[in-house]
């Protein structure tokens, strides 16, 4: 401030003062002390009046200007909240949602954790190890899971043909823990099941999982098609089976796969299919070639010239020939009927898999539980938090801009009087 | 009106003493602004009712209560203003001219009604200065807390003012 301005308001708030000043501002003074004295006075009625208000407090009803500003501000407020809530709510359905998926997942595991696993050693099985058998020479295993024969394909025919009169028995066999298939009278309607178990084990157990695989499907009478073990000690590891269950025994065969100690279940999959038409329709086709079978050696033993005899032989190795044909066809599907097959996945995970110790309450499942849920929550806040910071700096950033236009405004109002 | 310690003891109070000490000076501010005593009564009322309203909001570390009251005022007087948008009368009655120059003389009349008229004639951020410190009485601090700039700033704007007024005087006479 230029010190003539300076020295100009120090006369002035001097003159208000009742100070004496320099004579030189004189006239200053004397315009500081006509602007006091010119100045505007309340009026009587209405100091009584405002006197009156506030004595009252205000309580009387608002102006009408300001009744619709507060509402507006309340709606705008009401507004605001219950965006924030909405978002919060949609966020929270989101996440959940998407955590339940996880969870249906969860289950499955803890399904097949529940009845799993004792510790076991696993020493000296860190070695690579492949063993494969080829499709079609399928290994038949005992009791003590232990191969009795690498049979080739005679022995599974064999073994097929064996267990094919136990097919119908087990055609309405349903599966321990998976979705009931669609209930016909058993020994009537032909099911084919199947099955697609992927399990996890850590590194250095995928050998030994291997070998409980093998030996539920010798308990089980099944047959190995075929398998093929990799065991690094490294989380590449994995395991491959193929498998045929006699169907009566497949829902035991399953839930002992589903409960192998040191491998948890990462999905399952069962599948089932009625054949009973295909069935029905090859038996009546063999039929018929039997019964034509049996008039050609009629006509043949009737027949009287060597033409005849030639041309009934000829039609007979046909019959003979349609008979073989429908009678395998029919045992393939009888085949089907009477073995289920499962495919079996075993992949090495780094993190030993969850270890159930029963479905009891325990201090151990509490705390896991209690963590799962603040972690559930951290990420409903977090995300919650990045929708609503954004809007709180959008909010805050247009109450900002809307306080700085009125503020102009109301400047600007100056500059119009 | 709240202050760090205790900020709901003796709000009414504090209130009602601002109010006594304030009504006055509030309303010959607002009158000289707006140049129009209806206008000003009721923006008067307004502020008053908005600072009881407010007067949990006051923080004492921001400034003075006389300040901020004045800082209320003045928005309600610039939103009058906004709503009319038309020249306000002058202020003056009158009567009260005829009444100063029969006590004081004819000369300190004319110089009074001169001051009245060159004071009419400026600028209504000068005008607005003049009446906060003259007619509200308050010092160069408090006035540059309800203008919303620097203290300087403040003494520049009044000492400009004065010297406008000062001029317009010399003209009218």
């Amino acid at each position: 401030m230029p010190p003539e301005a300076a020295a100009a308001l120090a006369a002035i708030d001097a003159t208000l003062a009742g100070e004496p000043v320099d004579p030189r501002y004189a006239e200053l003074a004397e315009l500081a002390l006509i602007l006091r004295d010119e100045r505007p006075v309340v009026g009587a009625p209405f100091a009584a009046e405002l006197d009156e208000r506030v004595a009252r407090r205000f309580a009387s009803p608002a102006r009408p200007a300001s009744a619709p500003r507060r509402r507006m501000r309340g709606w705008w407020m009401g507004s605001a909240a219950g965006l924030a809530a909405a978002a919060v709510a949609v966020v929270a359905v989101v996440v959940l949602a998407g955590h339940g998926g996880g969870a249906s997942s969860s289950a499955s595991s803890s399904a097949a954790a529940a009845s799993a696993p004792a510790p076991r050693s696993a020493a000296g099985r860190n070695k690579p190890l492949t063993l494969a058998a080829p499709a079609g020479h399928g290994s038949v295993f005992g009791p003590n899971g232990r191969a009795k024969a690498a049979a080739g394909p005679a022995s599974a025919s064999s073994s097929a043909s064996t267990a094919s009169s136990a097919g119908s028995a087990s055609a309405a066999g349903t599966l321990g823990t998976g979705p009931a298939p669609t209930p016909v009278p058993s020994g009537k309607r032909q099911i084919v099941q199947s099955a697609q178990l992927a399990l996890s084990a850590r590194p250095d157990r995928i050998d030994d999982v291997a070998q409980q695989v093998f030996n539920v499907v010798g308990n089980e009478h099944g047959i190995v098609q075929s398998s093929t073990v990799t065991s690094t000690g490294n989380p590449n590891g994995y395991a491959n089976f193929e498998l045929s269950i006699p169907s009566a025994n497949l829902a035991q065969a399953l839930a002992a796969l589903s409960s192998l100690h040191g491998a948890t279940v990462l999905s399952r999959s069962d599948a089932t299919a009625d054949i009973t038409g295909q069935v029905g329709g090859a038996g009546q086709r063999l039929a018929e070639a039997r019964a034509l079978r049996r008039s050609l050696l009629k006509q043949l033993a009737a027949a009287v010239t060597t033409q005849q005899v030639n041309s009934l032989k000829l039609q007979l190795r046909d019959a003979d020939a349609s008979i073989a044909s429908d009678l395998s066809t029919l045992r393939g599907l009888q085949h089907q009927v009477a073995y289920s097959r499962v495919s079996v996945t075993i992949q090495a995970v780094a993190a030993p898999p969850p270890v159930s110790h029963g479905g009891g309450f325990t201090l151990g499942r509490a705390a896991h539980d209690a963590g799962r849920v603040l972690v559930v929550v951290a990420g409903v806040a977090l995300i919650a938090l990045a929708v609503l910071v954004p809007l709180g700096l959008v909010a805050a950033l247009a109450a900002w801009a809307g306080l700085a236009l009125r503020r102009r405004r109301r400047e600007q109002a100056l500059d119009l009087v | 009106m709240q202050s760090g310690a205790d900020p709901a003891a003796g709000s009414w109070e504090r209130f009602e003493l601002l109010y006594r000490t304030c009504r006055d000076d509030v309303f010959a501010y607002v009158s000289t602004l707006l140049r129009d005593r209806a206008a000003a009564e009721d923006v008067t009322a307004l502020a008053f009712e908005r600072a009881y309203r407010r007067r949990v909001t006051f923080d004492r570390r921001r400034g003075q209560e006389r300040a901020w009251l004045f800082g209320i005022a003045r928005n309600a007087a610039l939103d009058e203003l906004r709503r009319r948008r038309r020249l306000a009368t002058l202020v003056a009655e009158p009567e009260d001219v005829t009444a100063a120059g029969v006590e004081d003389g004819a000369e300190v009349a004319l110089r009074r009604t001169a001051v009245r008229s060159a004071l009419a004639t400026l600028p209504a951020r000068d005008r607005e200065a003049i009446a906060l410190k003259f007619h509200a009485g308050l010092g160069n601090g408090e006035l540059a807390q309800v203008l919303g700039i620097s203290e300087t700033a403040a003494g520049t704007l009044l000492y400009r003012a004065m010297e406008k007024l000062r001029r317009a005087c010399d003209a009218t006479t």
